[in-house]
């Protein structure tokens, strides 16, 4: 029992970079329809870059303000640059746009930092409480904290600010927006710096434990696309709690089924994946209706 | 000196011209009736206008030359649009709808007592405040599209068949309005109708389009009383 | 264009006659690439055959490229089976799969059976070291290329590159069968209108299955000649990127195109070799950047790109499908494979 506990609490920590990285992908997905693979090397790059400043000597929070602040100018960019001008292309066109960025973004940190493995500092203290035989890290409340409060932050702003309104509009209809004065393109483009923000936090989150290297996010991306089929591709809630239980299911999965073993990890992402497009392909959030690359 | 003035206004679908050199003025507090058969153009007109389709020509709003604004912007000037069929957010509540009309408007406090006042006019979109609006009649979805149209107080408000699909009383309740709309607050309307009668009923002037282009133009009463045009254009027995 | 008329053919002819000079030409580590350029073809010939007709965007094929490879690289080797019974039984097992994958598939839609695929594909190598009893794990498992016969006169790497064309060359007719005729016509009636399809008689589900199962059997049969080619498997020749690379050769060749299946080919084989030599460090940037700004110039990929400017110049078809419809709106999907009707 214990055991099992001890294995729920260590994966809701990786379920939080898991579901950073599908809120981005969803965020995406709902406004523009679109599967950003690349996702998870743009969020390495920034996360290369924050380090770098903390190599500069700037204190660690502040490298990772201004990195965050980049990461949306970044996002933000590669949609204007790349992604909107084919926004009306046949969906195949972006796949492909979307793996040169990936493969893009990939080179350009292996160009300027190389494949070492690099250090990168933890967030939080290396405290440990124990609670009823569970042994609970500060990193990892500290990760689910900070999850929770983005979370809130995300939803406050979708529900009550203008401008969270706006971009849901832009969204949902892209036809009927312009008609209030909404200037779709523009939300667009702020959907895609604020995704690309997310999955900076994801990667800053993940840097830790899995090594600061230009592949970092290979994995991660694959368990956020889980985590988004399963919470459904248009919920950021779904997104979060879909994250959550991926990660859940991979530590309990790997440590539970002898079957699986550490090589097979990503055996549980595609089975979790299967399960919900077949009982229900709209994800546990999601409503029904038709969806593309 | 009028509300909106259009000049040469010219649109269409990819590259395939629908409607030409369109001329049509409305005058503030003045409703206007654009009429014509299915087909005929009106919505490209409308759709023009407000910018949300690229065209050619010149358009004024108040003296002022907006012909090469963004449709967003011709919003916050003072140029609302109720586009045909739901003009609504569907999947967003009758107080988001009417908060996302409201979106080029800064004053919170105007927000505010705009939406107590819209409330006051529609009680039945009150009660359903929090309610989808998707999920509201189809009369109430076009008091709600109008509502949300009216938050920016525009100058001239632009109507695409708002009796579209509404039982004759809802459609008479709805005339009554917009002729207040414009007598109480000086919007100028332009209203695309199928509904020749009821429209000549309440509006000033009038403009026939056919084949894209402007048949006739005339005073309501004059088009009203002509049984040839109203045989041959307007699909009227006399 | 009803039937494949006499030009198409003679032009295939002409094409396949100067891609067979490439051994005498080239230098020899690029006929090895030209051998592997030639297999990639093929599989992305099966997966314009998958996208073109089912609409389905699959990154599995680099699945199938796998399990095709290791097929005749453990057949080989452990079983000392015969080179054409290994590539014939990775065809067979892979169609065989394909069929088993394709039933499910038939009830995703395009994001979703894309992401499940996505899946698959990166599950490969983990599947590869947890059954290393079988695949030699990391290790891998090393082949010995196939012996040219005593009477041609050619080393063994050109040998292999003719058994790669000769391959390619039976795909491209075995496609032209498929798109061409009567079959052809069932498809599209199957992609373009499934309902009236179905009320003719045509057993859609079944129609569609095939076509996924036969796009499984070329991604099978090209892994098997790539295995042939490397002369060596691993885990490392799988890696999901694999997949990404098909799918990104049918995209930029124009999936509609069999010609734009080797243009693709050719591109994603050869590219990042071209941007290693502008610059070692920044071959992927130059690779990544180049794949996004062909995007923004050739949305329906090159063979349409070429077809247009010839169509324009007034010049006649250069490929078999030069003529791809315009999107008209971002939801539908029209996809125009070969000829038209
Ligand atoms: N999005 C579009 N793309 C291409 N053609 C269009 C589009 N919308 C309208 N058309 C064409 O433009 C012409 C005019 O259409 P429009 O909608 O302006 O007519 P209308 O006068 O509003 O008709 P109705 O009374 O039926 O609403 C029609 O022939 C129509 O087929
Ligand atoms: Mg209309």
């Amino acid at each position: 029992m214990t055991l099992i506990l001890q294995q729920l609490v260590e994966g809701l920590a990786s379920g939080t970079i898991y579901a950073a990285l599908a809120v981005a992908l969803v965020m995406i997905h709902r406004a523009t329809r679109i599967v950003n693979f690349a996702q998870g090397e743009m969020a390495t790059f920034c996360v290369y870059l924050a380090w770098q400043m903390t190599v500069w000597g700037l204190p660690l929070y502040v490298a990772l303000a201004i990195a965050a602040v980049l990461s949306f100018i970044l996002g933000a960019a590669v949609f204007r640059l790349a992604i909107r001008p084919i926004l009306s292309a046949p969906p195949e066109a972006i796949v492909v746009s979307c793996i040169g960025l990936f493969i893009g973004f990939q080179a350009m940190s292996l160009w300027l930092w190389g494949s070492d493995n690099l250090q990168f500092p933890r967030l939080f203290s290396n405290t440990i409480w124990t609670i009823a035989d569970v042994r609970i890290s500060a990193n990892t409340a500290g990760m689910l904290v900070t999850l929770a409060l983005l979370a809130g932050l995300l939803a406050a702003m979708f529900r009550f600010t203008r401008i969270g309104l706006a971009m849901r509009a832009a969204a949902a209809e892209r036809e009927k927006s312009p008609y209030v004065g909404i200037e779709v393109e523009t939300m667009l483009t702020l959907g895609w710096g604020l995704a690309a923000v997310f999955g900076f936090i994801a990667a800053v989150l993940a840097a830790p434990s899995l090594f600061l290297s230009p592949t970092m996010m290979l994995s991660v991306i694959i368990y956020a696309l889980a985590a988004a089929t399963l919470g459904g591709w248009d919920s950021p809630a779904g997104a979060i709690v879909g994250g959550l239980v991926v990660g859940v299911a991979e530590t309990l999965g790997t440590t539970l089924v002898k079957a699986i073993g550490a090589e097979l990890r990503l055996a549980i992402p595609f089975l979790l994946i299967t399960l919900i497009l077949f009982v229900r392909p709209q994800g546990l959030f999601g409503r029904s209706g038709t969806t593309r690359v | 000196m009028n509300a909106l003035e259009i000049h040469g206004l010219s649109a269409g679908y990819g590259g395939q011209p629908i409607v030409r050199d369109i001329r049509l003025t409305v005058g503030t507090g003045e409703i206007v009736a654009l009429l014509g058969a299915n087909g005929a153009g009106k919505t490209t007109t409308l759709r023009a206008a407000s910018g949300v389709l690229r065209h050619s020509g010149k358009l004024h709003l108040d003296g002022q030359d907006i012909s090469g604004v963004s449709a967003a912007r011709r919003v916050a000037l003072g140029l609302a649009h109720v586009p045909q069929g739901r003009g609504t957010f569907v999947d967003f509540s009758v107080e988001e709808n009417l908060r996302l009309g409201a979106y080029s408007v800064t004053s919170a406090q105007r927000i505010q007592d705009d939406t107590a006042y819209w409330f006051g006019v529609f009680p039945r979109l009150k009660e359903r405040r929090a309610q989808l609006a998707g999920s509201l009649s189809g009369g109430e979805q076009q008091m709600l599209a109008i509502a949300r149209a009216m938050m920016t107080r525009p100058k001239v408000l632009m109507c695409d068949e708002p009796s579209l699909g509404l039982a004759p009383a809802v459609t008479a309740d709805l005339f009554v309005l917009l002729r207040d709309l414009a007598a109480d607050r000086g919007t100028g309307i332009l209203i695309v109708e199928q509904n020749a009668h009821l429209t000549l009923e309440i509006a000033a002037r009038a403009y026939v389009l056919e084949h894209g282009e402007i048949a006739i133009e005339g005073s309501a009463a004059t088009l009203s009383r002509n049984s040839e045009i109203q045989r041959a254009y307007l699909g009227i027995e006399a | 264009m009803r039937r494949p008329t006499l030009r198409p053919a003679l032009l295939g002819l002409a094409a396949f006659a100067a891609l067979a000079c490439v051994p005498a030409v080239l230098p020899g580590f690029m006929v090895f690439q030209a051998s592997i350029a030639l297999t990639y073809a093929i599989a992305i010939l099966g997966l314009n055959l998958l996208m073109g007709f089912n609409g389905q965007v699959s990154l599995a094929q680099g699945v199938f490229f796998a399990i095709g490879g290791y097929v005749v690289a453990i057949l080989m080797v452990d079983y000392a089976v015969p080179v054409w019974l290994a590539l014939a039984a990775a065809v067979a097992g892979n169609a065989i799969l394909g069929a088993l994958v394709g039933i499910p598939a038939l009830r995703l839609q395009g994001l979703q059976l894309a992401i499940l695929t996505l899946v698959l594909a990166a599950l490969v190598p983990p599947l590869v070291m947890r059954f290393d009893k079988i695949t030699k794990g990391t290790s891998g498992i090393s082949i010995d290329k196939p012996e040219p016969p005593a009477w041609l006169p050619l080393d063994q790497d050109s040998f292999v590159y003719f058994l790669c064309l000769a391959g390619a060359g039976l795909c491209v007719l075995v496609m032209s069968q498929l798109i061409h005729g009567e079959t052809g016509r069932m498809l599209r009636a199957v992609r373009d209108n499934p309902v009236i399809a179905e009320s003719f008689g045509v057993h859609v589900a079944r129609t569609r299955i095939a076509t996924f199962a036969t796009s499984a059997a070329f991604g099978g049969f090209a892994g098997g000649l790539f295995a042939l080619v490397n002369a060596f498997v691993s885990p490392d020749s799988f890696q999901l990127f694999k997949s990404f690379e098909f799918l990104a050769g049918a995209i930029i060749g124009g999936i509609t195109s069999m010609t734009g299946a080797f243009i693709g080919a050719v591109i994603v084989v050869f590219l990042p070799e071209w941007s290693s030599h502008i610059s070692l460090a920044m071959a992927g940037l130059i690779y990544g950047g180049t794949l996004v700004v062909m995007m923004l110039v050739a949305r329906e990929g090159v063979a349409g790109l070429i077809g247009k400017t010839l169509s324009r110049a007034g010049a006649a078809s250069l490929s078999m499908a030069s003529q791809t419809k315009p999107h008209p709106k971002p939801e539908t999907r029209t996809m125009v494979l070969a000829e038209k009707e």
